[in-house]
């Protein structure tokens, strides 16, 4: 640990990361911030594929805000506070890194994308989408359980917290594609008239459903919650499958996505 | 966690943190309290912070109590802190039954209180992730200056719970944000500081290569440093890497004897107590003796006064994978056999015990009375275990299960656990032995209302009165319930027929409970459909019966309801305040209801604070402050007493009051976020803090509900206000804010139209005021807006938002240069309301506009700006601003009455104000006080 993993910008990351969002629109000021400050970070710089996946939740992030604004949730104060506490995860999986083998507390599934900033390089959208994986596999059920605790209420299917949440799916599907078309180059352009939209839609799928998935492990933790070692025990499992879904795509064979 | 003090090796890189601590810890805020959250990974050195910092705070003169959580899953309620408070009180068993949860949270202060006497109280609970629910919250209603008591309270926390879904997780984010909080992150040493800590035990001559070692294999975790700097000092040489390898190979040197001890303290519930320890051995007493002292001599037991304990939970860990499963079940059967003998009253200890002994038979009459004590002390989480445990304990066919079950479902329905309360009773309704099936639809409604599901909830009361079976006493109750739950729904037609329906056969079949709900929801029902007369002749009615029935939730239920109604929908608030002062005097003089009591007072706080009398309202909420409620109940006070502070412009209290409602609030509660954020915009305003105040509405904004109307309505006023003002003051308005808060004003007007008339009269008014601001923000200095407003805002008898509007109206009209008597007379009018109620910070704005037009605000006294509060240090500090105000006119010799007459307050109240005065000066007549007065002045 003799140089700080995040390099020249070591100051400016931890002192961004002394701040606690406590609402959305912190939330996507504190994204906003984190995106300048990734892109600066070398040798990649933006290409690196945490900035790819950062630009990707920012987007998402800002959409909810509107949302919010707009007063299209039923329940307003459900999806703020998940919102908060689905972030402060990813900036606690920020804080904790401290490079490879010197992050005890860093998830596997974030250590994974981490080690990545300083390369090799990989394929925009499948970096966006370790990231993703990482955020809803793993830290999405977590943050559906504290919110509910919070709430004092239950996660019941069909409830109207549950429509809420699902209308994040629509997010998810409206700005991946845009993510996609942001990163094309030219003989992309070609491989996107042919199979664009079978891809769009697989990517929509994909989203659909892991988000499912996370909502029905959060249901499978609510009812362990009050039990540290039952809940310990399912945090490493869902951080080890994570994980190796994480690692598919980031190998070679997630380039295909791409 | 267990290491002891006397062996402690030297504390290394913790200096600063721990000067830090102490003072963090001494820099109690307004409230009164701090606290301090150590977090960090297992055995980086949290207790040992803990000790020293308890050592030195004591040293110092603080009294301090120390208690631990145990990981035993299933806690009884309260544990560290009744474990701390047994230390001075070893007969804290036998307390008086409280009457309610307040109560008990109450009657725990009054032991803190008596323990700290005179000095200040540091509580120190280490372990804190093990934390019964019960804990948590008494730890937050402390934090809150809840339970009246000067206190810091120093906790550690393993940082590897926080990770996943932990409650405090949540509890540490937002109390992290309050100035009297902090959370101190641990980290391991780093490589100096590793070589000192190992140079210090193992002396000098250590070679660097192996102090290096060291750090790479303890990763810089004291505790394992410390052990391996001892095998190296030893000179023994260490093959193993694993923390485990290390402690077994020490293990096996063990004689026999200690080797059991140690084994035995492991598996036991620190701290074990010396004749259980001999009992689970078998040890004689001198041999017991020496495998103790052999154990202490390797470091693996501690000893203290009140029994053993293993000197790190890491080796607990580490022997626990080790034990065979027979022998783990032997240990826990000799323990709760040794538990018996001794007549323990620890049921959940005991019942801990029979478990894990693998003797489901033997343990469950220890968890049953488990549970039915965690239900004594309100730990309905804990209870809720319990029962949940005796239900795995029993098979299918068990006689008690039914009984079992119908106690885990009450009970998970109690503590919020609605989709359990629901499963069990599921369970409950497939047996052959169930209630009937009127009864199950009944409790089933019941659950889904409490978990918010209205639309299934009404479902199952329909069913309840088709139930064949239904009883007329089921009927009419079924039949209230249901009116209740319409009336929240705002579907006032079909509540008005369900409440008729429960009324009819309520004289001849209803208990006076059912009477009460069904009136109240009638009257309710009929005022939102526009007539009230009809509705007000039922509810009062209800009361003269709950008057005759004299039960004191009867009464409660009634007066509530009736006091609602009118200072709600009604808007007769004069007379609303005064049932509900009748109401909250009558069950004082029964010696019970003190939740209705404290309810009674809030409605009557928020009555004064709107009708203007301000200082009224004060000495109302002190009183109910004075019952010392707790949850959402002392949220509503709190929130309704800020309100108040703010008003008053006292900044200190008001921010006080705000902390606290933020610290019960990291306990849960989404419903009084949006007040507070509205409170906490209207103070920055005062404070000339545009930013925050933008911020805190921007806030609001994104959580508030959109059929929430009259909350939407204050807060974008709110909002409009801070544009408003930040352009006034010569800032940038916010485009997409008022973009946004424009949209909230559309909203609000399109769903004005479908609103009960009594809510309508409300938001249109708020929407006055935001069309009003919207204007103000467009630079328009058009009073008519502002006029609109004012006339609303008098029609619906508020002179406050009233008086605002005729400020706003007279400052327009002044720049506009038009109508000048008119904006004079608008100008003094709100000056004269402003002072009368004591809204300092509202005066002061009326005063400065008055300068700069260059208006008289009265024709024979000079203007002058009233001092900020606070600002002052004259002796008087000690007063509030309306006691100061009070001692004023003592000092000019006036007498109470004349005193309530100038200041629109009563005359008791003017006696309560000037018992205040003596008590803060420490002076017994009025002269003595006219003098502190005039010496100050």
């Amino acid at each position: 640990m003799t140089e700080s993993v995040w390099g020249p910008v070591k100051q400016e990351m931890s002192d961004l990361l002394q701040t606690y969002p406590d609402d959305v629109p912190a939330v996507v000021d504190q994204l906003t911030k984190l995106q300048d400050i990734l892109g600066r970070v070398p040798p990649l710089l933006a290409e690196n594929p945490l900035c790819d996946f950062n630009k990707l939740y920012l987007t998402i992030t800002e959409s909810v805000l509107e949302r919010l604004y707009a007063g299209r949730f039923a329940d307003p104060s459900f999806l703020s506070r998940l919102d908060v506490e689905f972030a402060a995860r990813y900036f606690d999986a920020l804080r904790a890194w401290a490079g490879p083998d010197a992050s005890p507390r860093c998830p596997r599934v974030w250590a994974g994308l981490f080690q990545r900033i300083p390369g090799p390089d990989c394929r925009p959208l499948p970096a966006a989408c370790a990231g993703v994986n990482a955020h809803i596999n793993f830290d999405l059920p977590f943050a559906l359980v504290t919110t509910f605790d919070h709430l004092g209420t239950d996660p019941i299917d069909d409830s109207i917290q549950h429509h809420d949440y699902l209308q994040i799916n629509e997010i998810f599907a409206a700005a991946i594609p845009g993510l996609r078309r942001g990163y094309l180059d030219r003989w992309q352009v070609l491989i996107d008239t042919m199979n664009g939209r079978l891809d769009d839609w697989w990517q929509g799928e994909a989203i659909d459903y892991t988000r499912n998935v996370a909502w029905r492990n959060a249901q499978k933790l609510w009812g362990m919650r009050h039990d540290m070692t039952a809940t310990d025990k399912e945090r490493a499992h869902l951080d080890r499958i994570a994980s190796d879904l994480g690692k598919l795509l980031l190998s070679p064979l997630g380039e295909f996505l791409q | 966690m267990a290491s002891e003090e006397g062996d402690d090796g030297p504390l290394v890189g913790r200096t600063d943190t721990l000067a830090e601590i102490e003072s963090d810890l001494r820099n109690v805020g307004p409230g009164g309290t701090a606290a301090v959250f150590v977090t960090g990974e297992s055995g980086v050195g949290k207790s040992r912070l803990l000790r020293e910092t308890a050592r030195a705070m004591g040293d110092a003169g603080y009294s301090v109590l120390s208690g631990t959580c145990l990981d035993i899953g299933d806690a009884s309620p309260l544990h560290p802190v009744l474990q701390a408070l047994r230390q001075y009180q070893p007969d804290l068993q036998q307390w008086d039954q409280p009457t309610g949860a307040d109560a008990l949270l109450d009657r725990v202060s009054r032991d803190l209180r008596a323990v700290a006497g005179e000095k200040d109280l540091l509580l120190v609970l280490d372990d804190l992730q093990w934390a019964d629910r019960s804990t948590r919250q008494l730890l937050l209603y402390l934090l809150a200056g809840l339970g009246g008591i000067r206190l810091s309270v120093l906790a550690a926390v393993r940082a590897e719970a926080l990770h996943g879904a932990h409650p405090l997780r949540r509890v540490l984010a937002e109390l992290r944000r309050l100035r009297s909080v902090r959370v101190v992150d641990l980290a391991p040493l780093d490589r100096d500081q590793t070589s000192e800590l190992v140079s210090a035990i193992a002396g000098e001559g250590i070679e660097p290569e192996d102090a290096d070692r060291v750090y790479k294999r303890s990763g810089g975790n004291p505790f394992v440093v410390e052990e391996l700097a001892r095998d190296l000092r030893d000179g023994r040489v260490e093959l193993s890497d694993t923390l485990r390898e290390i402690f077994l190979s020490r293990v096996d040197e063990l004689p026999p004897a200690a080797h059991a001890v140690v084994h035995a303290v492991a598996a036991g519930v620190e701290p074990v107590e010396h004749t259980v320890l001999a009992r689970v051995t078998g040890l004689a007493e001198a041999e017991l003796i020496e495998a103790i002292r052999a154990a202490v001599a390797h470091r693996f037991v501690a000893s203290s006064a009140d029994g053993y304990r293993l000197r790190h939970r890491l080796v607990a860990e580490v022997l626990e994978a080790e034990v065979l499963e027979a022998e783990a079940a032997s240990l826990h059967r000799r323990y709760a056999e040794a538990m018996e003998v001794s007549g323990a009253a620890d049921h959940a200890r005991l019942a801990h015990h029979w478990q894990r002994a693998g003797e489901p038979a033997r343990a469950l009459p220890s968890v049953v009375a488990a549970a039915r004590s965690a239900e004594k002390l309100y730990g309905f989480t804990e209870a809720h275990r319990y029962w949940s445990l005796a239900l795995d304990l029993t098979t299918d066919d068990a006689p008690e299960r039914i009984e079992l079950l119908a106690h885990a479902a009450e009970s998970a329905h109690h503590c919020g656990e609605h989709q359990r309360a629901l499963d069990r009773l599921a369970e409950l309704s497939q047996r052959p032995d169930a209630p009937g099936e009127c009864e199950l639809h009944l409790r089933r409604a019941r659950y889904l209302a409490a978990a918010g599901r209205s639309a299934t909830a009404e479902v199952e009361y329909e069913l309840a009165l088709r139930s064949p079976d239904c009883t007329p006493q089921q009927r009419v109750s079924a039949a209230a319930n249901l009116a209740e739950l319409l009336l929240h729904l705002g579907r006032y037609a079909d509540a008005y027929a369900r409440a008729t329906e429960a009324l009819d056969q309520a004289a001849v079949n209803g208990s006076t409970r059912d009477l009460v709900r069904a009136s109240a929801a009638l009257g309710f029902s009929s005022a939102f459909r526009e007539d009230p007369d009809a509705g007000l002749a039922v509810i009062r009615h209800a009361v003269e019966i709950a008057e005759r029935s004299g039960h004191p939730d009867d009464l409660g239920v009634a007066y509530l309801h009736l006091a609602e109604l009118l200072t709600g929908p009604l808007n007769s608030v004069e007379e609303g305040v005064l049932v509900a002062r009748r109401g909250a005097d009558r069950l004082a003089a029964l010696g019970a209801g003190r939740t209705y009591q404290t309810r009674l007072l809030a409605i009557a706080g928020n009555g004064l604070f709107r009708v203007g009398q301000w200082a009224e309202a004060d000495a109302v909420l002190e009183a109910a402050m004075r019952h010392r409620p707790s949850g959402a109940d002392a949220v509503e006070l709190l929130l309704a007493r800020c309100r108040l502070w703010v008003g008053f412009g006292d900044v200190e209290a008001a921010q006080r009051d705000l902390d606290a409602v933020a610290t019960l609030l990291a306990g849960g509660g989404a419903r009084h976020v949006l007040p507070m954020l509205t409170l906490r915009a209207g103070l920055a305003m005062w404070q000339g803090r545009h930013a925050q105040a933008r911020a805190a509405v921007q806030r609001g904004l994104t959580e508030t509900r959109s059929d929430d109307l009259v909350l939407l309505g204050v807060l974008a006023w709110h909002g409009l206000r801070a544009e408003a003002e930040a352009r006034a003051a010569g800032e940038a308005v916010d485009p997409g804010a008022i973009r946004r808060l424009k949209t909230v004003v559309d909203r609000m007007a399109q769903g004005v139209g479908n609103a009960a008339t009594p809510v309508r009269a409300v938001v249109d008014g708020y929407l006055d005021l935001c069309n009003a601001e919207l204007s103000r923000v467009e630079e328009k200095h058009d009073p008519d807006p502002w006029q609109r407003a004012a006339t609303a805002w008098d029609r619906r008898k508020q002179p406050y938002p009233a008086a605002y509007a005729r400020l706003r109206r007279a400052e327009a009209a002044l720049t506009r240069k038009s109508r000048k008597a008119a904006a004079v007379l608008a100008l003094r009018e709100a000056y004269a309301t402003a002072t009368a109620m004591g809204a300092r910070p509202f005066a002061a704005e009326i005063v400065s506009t008055a300068h700069r037009f260059r208006v008289a605000l009265a024709d024979d006294v000079d203007t002058q700006e009233l001092g900020g509060p606070g600002a002052e240090d004259d002796g008087l500090a000690v007063l509030t601003q309306r006691e100061r105000e009070v001692l004023a006119a003592v000092a000019e010799g006036l007498t109470n009455r004349e005193i309530g007459e100038r200041l629109y307050i009563s005359e008791r109240t003017v006696g309560v104000h000037v018992g205040h005065i003596f008590d803060k000066l420490q002076v017994r007549t009025r002269v003595q006080a006219s003098r502190v007065y005039l010496t100050a002045a």
